[in-house]
């Protein structure tokens, strides 16, 4: 199967990126004011999770990480070369890797579910078959 | 075409073709880096996920009955101390303090035996509420129980404290109990429920409003059991009540 175009690729993962500072700036945001995202659908799951133990690492809430990794990821599908192509694909896999353990830790140890950290996760998912395919099939090529 | 032009072009063929093998080669490595850190994920988030798992499991404890208690309770809903549908209309109230030998008799007797027959039904709901007569561990308990139902588990932790409970004001609800406790009730975020167990305005507070409660009410022993629903003037106190269907009477009078 042909890989889509490198141009197609960039620009996808330009609008998740940006949806992703999005969610993570709000969560961020939120939760600095001392409250927790609110559920859109219902429900207490966003304020549980958020009130984990596990929604800081090294004292630092994690959805700051977040801002920081889907700017990075920005930056990648921005750039050309590869350069880019390498850090866009292993930012987005740390990113997917992290988002897999989060969601582990959610419904196994946190019992409950929190619809931005499902949102986060989709959108890391994304970003990270996109930088993959991006990878594989332009590395190494002309830019 | 001349022998020089011919070298050249040989020459300019041979450049290109070391260049796309220059290529390829680079492509072939950053290919190698990425599938190497790819594994390198794999491994973080397995090595993440067993150490959490080790780390919160109930694992080698010595508590007892920790499989019967989460049997006992499975499949009815809970939420803070509160046992049992929401929407029941009726509301037994326990009035419990967790040192107290009699609650203990009561907790792997009375109360299972109303819980099968009133609150699996949805017929009542149960409330446990802390009356902390024996002294500060009974308010170091209570908090901790309060600090389970913030999880989902304070029905489990209560239950499974009874059943592990020790000689009262001996000194064994110590950190390493109540954790041990915690753990086997299933609550899931040790870190965060040892946090609010602490919380001198939240469980710790609570611990002491509920127990003013029960003496305004003029209970003076533990358990005692009161009663709130349509067919009752308001909270009504049942006192220690010997059998359960003396408590099931008074749930059916109150519905």
């Amino acid at each position: 199967m042909r890989a889509p175009a490198e141009g197609t690729l960039r620009r996808v993962a330009t609008f998740a990126a940006t949806f992703g500072i999005g969610v993570a700036t709000y969560i961020a945001i939120v939760e600095a004011g001392g409250g927790s995202p609110i559920c859109v659908a219902g429900g207490s799951g966003c304020q549980t999770v958020a009130e984990s133990s596990y929604s800081h690492l090294f004292g630092v809430n994690i959805a700051i990480f977040g801002i920081v990794g889907y700017v990075l990821l920005l930056a990648a599908a921005l750039l050309r070369g590869d350069a880019a192509r390498m850090a866009g694909f292993g930012i987005a896999l740390g990113g997917f890797g992290y988002s897999l353990f989060l969601t582990y830790l959610e419904i196994f140890k946190i019992e409950a579910i929190c619809q931005w950290c499902v949102a986060s996760a989709v959108l890391m998912t994304l970003l990270f078959g996109l930088n993959a395919v991006r990878m594989v099939s332009y590395v190494g090529r002309p830019a | 075409m001349s022998g020089k032009s011919s070298r050249e072009a040989r020459r300019e063929e041979r450049l290109q073709a070391e260049s796309q093998g220059d290529s390829e080669e680079r492509r072939r490595r950053l290919l190698q880096i990425g599938s190497a850190a790819v594994f390198l994920v794999i491994v973080a988030v397995a090595v993440a996920v067993v150490i959490t798992q080790s780390s919160s499991d109930g694992g080698d404890t010595s508590l007892e009955d920790v499989a019967l208690v989460e049997q006992e309770l499975q499949g009815i809903p809970q939420e803070g101390l509160t046992l049992g549908e929401k929407s029941a209309a009726v509301t037994l109230f326990e009035f419990g303090d967790l040192q107290c030998p009699v609650c203990k008799s009561y907790a792997e007797g009375i109360v299972p035996e109303v819980i099968d027959s009133k609150v699996r039904s949805g017929e009542a709901k149960i409330e446990f509420r802390n009356f902390a007569i024996l002294g500060e561990e009974s308010v170091t308990a209570g908090a901790a129980a309060i600090a389970a139902g913030q999880q989902g588990r304070g029905w489990n932790f209560l239950d499974l404290f009874y059943r592990n409970q020790g000689i009262e004001a001996s000194g064994y609800v110590t950190d390493d109990f109540l954790t041990e406790v915690a753990r086997g009730a299933g609550v899931p975020d040790i870190e965060r429920w040892n946090k609010n167990r602490k919380d001198e305005a939240g469980a710790l507070r609570l611990v002491q409003r509920e127990s003013e409660e029960a003496q305004r009410l003029g209970l003076t022993g533990t358990p005692s059991f009161v009663v709130a629903g349509p067919g009752s003037d308001g909270m009504e106190v049942l006192g220690t009540p010997g059998d359960a269907g003396t408590l099931e009477r008074a749930i059916e009078e109150a519905s």
